[in-house]
């Protein structure tokens, strides 16, 4: 029997093709986005069998590092010269859980994760009211407090300088073993690729938007009636949980802690790999922490003065436009491999 | 309907008024911006205003949408008193504004600018929902889409807002606060820098929109209100020194006086 007469049924039918084309657009839709994650993730992952694992993995979480400056000041204008804060939150949050409490090394990154949280979450408060410049410097004055209580006001519990050792003490887990270098490797390949997927869908939501509008427009945020408190402080929190996931893969990956990672003779590092890399573009913290790392590592084999490289190496990309190494490199990427690197925004 | 003590208003005039302002006043230091402004707004008109530079006409708007709060006076909203409630408040009642420089997000394309707007009208805007909904997901709403056609944006919907012209910033802008729905639309010189077709297919855009919504227009040349508003308010130096029919109001003695402009229009 034909149900054509029923104007629902023929409606339906009008509409099968376009209904086969959005599935096939959006399964073409769902392989590039993986073929986004996976190549070059792979690629890095790869090379941990030809690179030294240590400098794969230190990539790796400096990228996670740089991801969060990266939304910091790429999709929400916020330039922050104190991530050692958060990053030092993170670490000390994992340090002290295996130290002096358990030894279960993935409770020891929820600690870190939940003691980043809750540092992000109290400074967020205040600091996301403030005018740009402002909040720049009170990281930095935040960085600087936190280092001082590392180091000499909670030094009954942090040893100070010594720092806190806690390597022996973590049990081996079953599934990813982390005490094993190339399991823990690959956790934090995980962990990468899980944040930066994540911040790609970040930035497709309404949310994503929100950020980069109050980043242009503050006043226009409010007069359509979005809170922009609440987008800001989200964000601001999204962003240093991660910079405290990072600092606890630190801790864990060391099996040491010290106040030097609250370091403010490193805080302008992140700023400087994420615009190196390219700010606001999603491949660009990994590209910024391969060159930081790498300049780190290679160069200073050949000659003493690494860092005078990576500077020569930023002023090169400022004044080849400002677009970092992705982004000057994203247009030649996207001729050779196609459309699938193509950023969502800019 | 509530009425604030000590507030004397006509029981009819009460039960009529959308938007209310009493003995509004705000002061720049020396300077008094808007000085003691009585405004009535009824439900469904189409209000203009006019003045010369300086008359306190966009101050006289910043108070009513919440950008600045008055030192003297009060706001009423549908009886409910709002003279220092947040943007996001009135917001949520239902004002919404433009910006006498035209005001989007440069980052943003076309269509992201009015999916937001579109979704804090539409949708729970609460973090969680914010971070749930993804933009795409609006690309093909049909309100949004019907917008964009309107305003000849359509060719326009993936372009980033940063690269259009004045004339198309405007126009996004004034979609951006359709496609929230508002009672009442607050136009801050919606006019300037389009061309005199755009400005024509503009104002008939707005009195399409006229049949659902109250609106008000702040405007400089009073030829783009003729035939657009059923009321005109003449503003000068932070007062309202006429108030009326269009045509009546341009008679007016003071505001040939005061405002040059008006009588060489007319
Ligand atoms: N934020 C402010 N701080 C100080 N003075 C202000 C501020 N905003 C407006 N003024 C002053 O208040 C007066 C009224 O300005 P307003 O912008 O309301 O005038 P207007 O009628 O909109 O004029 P225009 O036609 O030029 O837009 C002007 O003298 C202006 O300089
Ligand atoms: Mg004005």
């Amino acid at each position: 029997m034909s149900n054509t007469c029923d104007p629902a049924m023929r409606d339906l039918e009008a509409n099968v093709p376009s209904l086969k084309r959005t599935l096939a657009e959006r399964m073409l839709g769902t392989l590039k986005w993986w073929v986004g994650i996976l190549v070059p993730f792979g690629v890095l992952g790869l090379a941990g069998w030809i690179l030294p694992l240590p400098f794969v993995m230190e990539v790796l979480i400096f990228s996670i590092y740089t991801m969060a400056c990266n939304f910091l000041l790429g999709r929400l204008g916020f330039i922050s010269f104190g991530q050692p804060a958060y990053l030092a939150a993170g670490a000390y949050g994992t340090a002290f859980y295996l130290y002096y409490f358990g030894t279960d090394p993935y409770m020891g990154i929820v600690a870190g994760v939940l003691a980043g949280f809750v540092v992000s979450a109290l400074a967020g408060a205040v600091f996301v009211r403030l005018r740009s410049d402002y909040f720049a410097l009170v990281n930095l004055a935040l960085t600087v407090i936190v280092f001082y209580m590392l180091q000499k006001v909670l030094a009954p519990i942090t040893h100070g300088d010594n720092g806190l050792w806690f390597l022996d003490r973590m049990r081996n887990t079953p599934v990813l073993d982390i005490t094993n270098p190339r399991q823990l490797a690959l956790l934090i390949w995980l962990v990468a690729v899980a944040l930066w997927a994540f911040y790609k869908y970040i930035d497709g939501t309404i949310f994503g938007a929100c950020c980069l509008a109050t980043k242009t427009n503050e006043d226009k945020v409010k007069f359509l009636g979005y809170n922009d408190f609440a987008i800001r402080w989200t964000g601001f929190v999204l962003a240093n949980t991660t910079a405290a996931l990072a600092g606890s893969l630190y801790g864990i990956y060391f099996g040491f802690v010290s106040p030097e990672m609250a370091s403010a003779a490193r805080a302008a590092d992140p700023v400087v790999v994420t615009i190196l890399g390219g700010t606001g573009t999603l491949y660009g913290p990994l590209v910024g922490a391969l060159a930081y790392v790498g300049m780190k590592d290679l160069v200073s084999r050949l000659v003493g003065n690494w860092e005078f490289f990576v500077g020569l190496l930023l002023v090169t990309v400022m004044l080849a436009g400002e677009k970092g190494i992705w982004g000057t490199l994203q247009p030649i990427a996207q001729r050779w491999v196609g459309r699938w690197v193509s950023e969502s925004r800019e | 309907m509530r009425g604030g003590p000590g507030i004397a208003v006509p029981k009819e005039a009460q039960e009529t008024a959308l938007l209310r302002a009493e003995k509004l006043t705000k002061r720049f230091g020396k300077l008094t911006a808007v000085d003691r402004v009585d405004y009535v707004l009824r439900e469904g008109e189409v209000a203009g205003i006019v003045g010369p530079n300086g008359a306190g006409k966009t101050t006289f708007f910043n108070l009513l949408t919440g950008y600045h709060l008055p030192d003297e006076g009060s706001i009423l909203y549908q009886g409910e008193e709002i003279t220092r409630a947040t943007p996001q408040k009135r917001v949520a009642l239902g004002l919404m504004r433009t910006f006498q420089l035209t005001s989007t997000f440069d980052g943003l394309t076309v269509l992201d600018n009015l999916v937001l707007s579109y979704f804090r009208a539409n949708r729970k805007a609460t973090i969680p929902s914010l971070l749930r909904n993804t933009c795409r997901a609006f690309y093909n709403d049909h309100d949004i889409g019907t917008l964009l056609q309107m305003f000849e944006l359509d060719h326009l919907r993936h372009r980033m807002v940063r690269h259009l012209s004045l004339g198309e910033k405007r126009r996004l802008e004034i979609a951006m606060a359709i496609v929230a729905d508002p009672k009442v639309l607050l136009l801050d010189e919606p006019f300037a820098g389009l061309s005199e077709m755009e400005i024509r297919s503009v104002v008939g855009i707005l009195r399409e929109q006229a049949r659902r919504r109250t609106i008000v227009v702040i405007e400089h040349k009073v030829s783009h209100l003729e035939g657009l508003v059923d009321r005109l308010t003449v503003m000068h130096e932070g007062r309202i020194i006429a108030d009326g029919e269009f045509e009546e109001c341009l008679r007016d003695p003071e505001v040939r006086r005061s405002y040059w402009r008006v009588s060489e229009v007319t």
